[in-house]
């Protein structure tokens, strides 16, 4: 455990030579408020509630989602694990003495611990220059579920990625497929709008999947709606992140002999 | 001018050998667009099927809006998309130099010359919703209405490419661009989900005279419905003189600052 504790320290000291990427990050996270400001603020003038969501409860949402979505940074585990395995470069993890998806894994971890400090502070600041009466819930409970099922969803969407990244072993080629991957799982995770917004049909099946409990299910708890949800949430999400360890484990075990060390 | 012509076929032909070689390379854009165009198609649907109308545009208008949006994404990806992205890399690595020592403009070649057909089926897929729209809007298209409409989308894709060359010509100055690049994804992410008509005050300002991607769509848009005002159409030619002259001065001014890749 040490040894990943020190990996995921590595990599947040690294995030401080990127300060002005990091920067940049944070006042683009504004992008996303200043969008829902705008839409909402015109789409709520004939209207009290748009799927059960008031004014303040929609723009309480778009901000903690996009504090979320703006931690989630494991798509590059898959762009990095398909950069080095094509260029022959991934040896390095292999002739470590750690396992290679608890490497990737702290890496997120590292970078992430870094990056929820700011984003955190901006979007406190953001929320102030705004003047946003943020809605949250007073449930103490709720809360904790809240940030169980954010720190579980970001652990799956690492592990997702690196399942991906080691798929580069056998397809060769996967990159138009991670860029189709990126499109969608901004929008079904609840990122780009919120899931309430969907057909009831089509939300009711995507409770099955992980992504629902990534960023959209954390936000709703939150602002204090889908309370109900909250511990099928948190075992569903549980669920997929064991399947995926184990899947993560037998795949790398399964596809490490077709990489040579030249590349692919 | 003549030869221009002949050298963009020439490049053209060179390209389309170029990409039938690598299949996958082939199809990939056209899977990539896809899902992009359907994920906001979907975000759209999601967010406009709980409201009658957006500031006097109702659903068919709003279709309308996302379909001229990426018919001149998908244009702009077809012709020059991937060439104008790469300028940064070839300041960066010097590989410019290859461009400023062969007798054509190197401007003309970078442009033409990552020519990609992958986007071809996303054109027709924006046709249809923006045919789709004008059905759902249940307005009699006049002849002046499509003409007017092919003009502004030119000179919207005309515009398009200006800030996609502006934003890129900043690497003659500074070491990287890639912050530059993520303002210009948030403002066209932006820009793509609200018509212009919805900006007020100094949004308005900012999405139709600083980073004017508030106007892409949005006039095509409008003079297709037949809601632009002269003192509009005036306003959507200026700016892309604005912008061209700018951005091309910008090209100019960056060349002769360029020193290989030590620059």
């Amino acid at each position: 455990m040490k040894k990943y504790l020190e990996i995921a320290r590595a990599y947040m000291k690294a995030q401080l030579i990127w300060r002005a990427d990091t920067f940049v990050d944070v006042i683009l996270a504004v992008a996303k408020i200043l969008f829902a400001w705008i839409l909402w603020s015109i789409l709520f003038e004939e209207k009290e509630q748009i799927a059960g969501l008031g004014f303040q409860s929609m723009i309480s949402y778009y901000m903690i989602s996009s504090y979320l979505f703006q931690l989630e940074k494991s798509a590059e585990i898959s762009q990095q694990m398909t950069s080095m395995l094509r260029n022959g470069t991934f040896s390095k993890y292999m002739v470590i003495p750690v396992q290679t998806q608890g490497y990737f894994v702290a890496m997120e971890a590292g970078k992430i611990a870094f990056s929820a400090g700011i984003g955190f502070l901006a979007t406190v600041l953001w929320s102030y220059l705004f003047r946003v009466p943020f809605v949250q819930t007073s449930d103490l409970k709720i809360l904790l579920c809240g940030i169980i099922m954010v720190v579980l969803g970001l652990l799956f969407m690492a592990l997702l990625n690196y399942f991906l990244g080691i798929l580069t072993l056998k397809f060769e080629e996967i990159s138009t497929f991670l860029m189709i991957k990126d499109n969608f799982s901004a929008f079904v995770t609840g990122a780009v709008i919120p899931l309430a917004l969907l057909p009831e049909e089509l939300t009711a099946g995507m409770r099955f999947l992980p992504f629902y409990y990534v960023t959209y299910l954390p936000s709703m708890l939150f602002i204090g709606k889908c309370e109900d949800e909250a511990i099928t949430g948190l075992f569903v999400l549980s669920v997929w992140c064991i399947v995926f360890l184990v899947l993560n484990q037998a795949a790398y075990e399964h596809y490490r002999i077709k990489y040579d060390g030249a590349g692919i | 001018m003549k030869n221009n012509f002949k050298f963009i076929k020439e490049l053209i032909k060179l390209r389309l050998s170029h990409i039938m070689t690598f299949r996958l390379g082939f199809f990939g854009p056209f899977f990539i667009n896809t899902s992009y165009f359907l994920v906001q198609l979907f975000a759209f649907e999601a967010i406009y099927g709980h409201v009658d109308n957006i500031r006097g545009w109702g659903h068919g208008e709003i279709l309308i809006f996302i379909g001229t949006f990426s018919l001149i994404d998908s244009i702009n990806m077809v012709i020059c998309f991937f060439g104008v992205i790469s300028i940064p890399e070839k300041i960066q690595t010097g590989e410019l130099d290859l461009y400023l020592t062969k007798p054509v403009n190197p401007l003309l070649r970078i442009t033409f010359e990552k020519v990609d057909p992958g986007a071809v089926p996303l054109l027709l897929f924006s046709t249809c919703i923006i045919g789709y729209g004008v059905k759902e809007s249940g307005m009699h298209l006049s002849y002046a209405n499509i003409m007017g409409y092919l003009v502004m989308v030119l000179l919207m894709t005309i515009l398009f490419y200006d800030m996609e060359l502006l934003l890129r010509c900043f690497a003659f100055f500074v070491f990287s661009v890639n912050n530059l690049m993520k303002i210009e994804n948030t403002a066209m992410d932006l820009c793509m989900k609200i018509p212009g008509i919805a900006f007020d005050g100094i949004y308005r300002f900012i999405f139709y005279c600083i980073l004017p991607y508030g106007v892409i769509a949005t006039l095509p848009t409008q003079v297709l419905i037949g809601a632009l005002s002269a003192k509009g159409l005036i306003f959507g030619a200026v700016i892309v003189c604005i912008f061209t002259f700018i951005a091309r001065s910008f090209w100019t001014y960056g060349v002769h600052r360029y020193e290989s890749a030590s620059s």
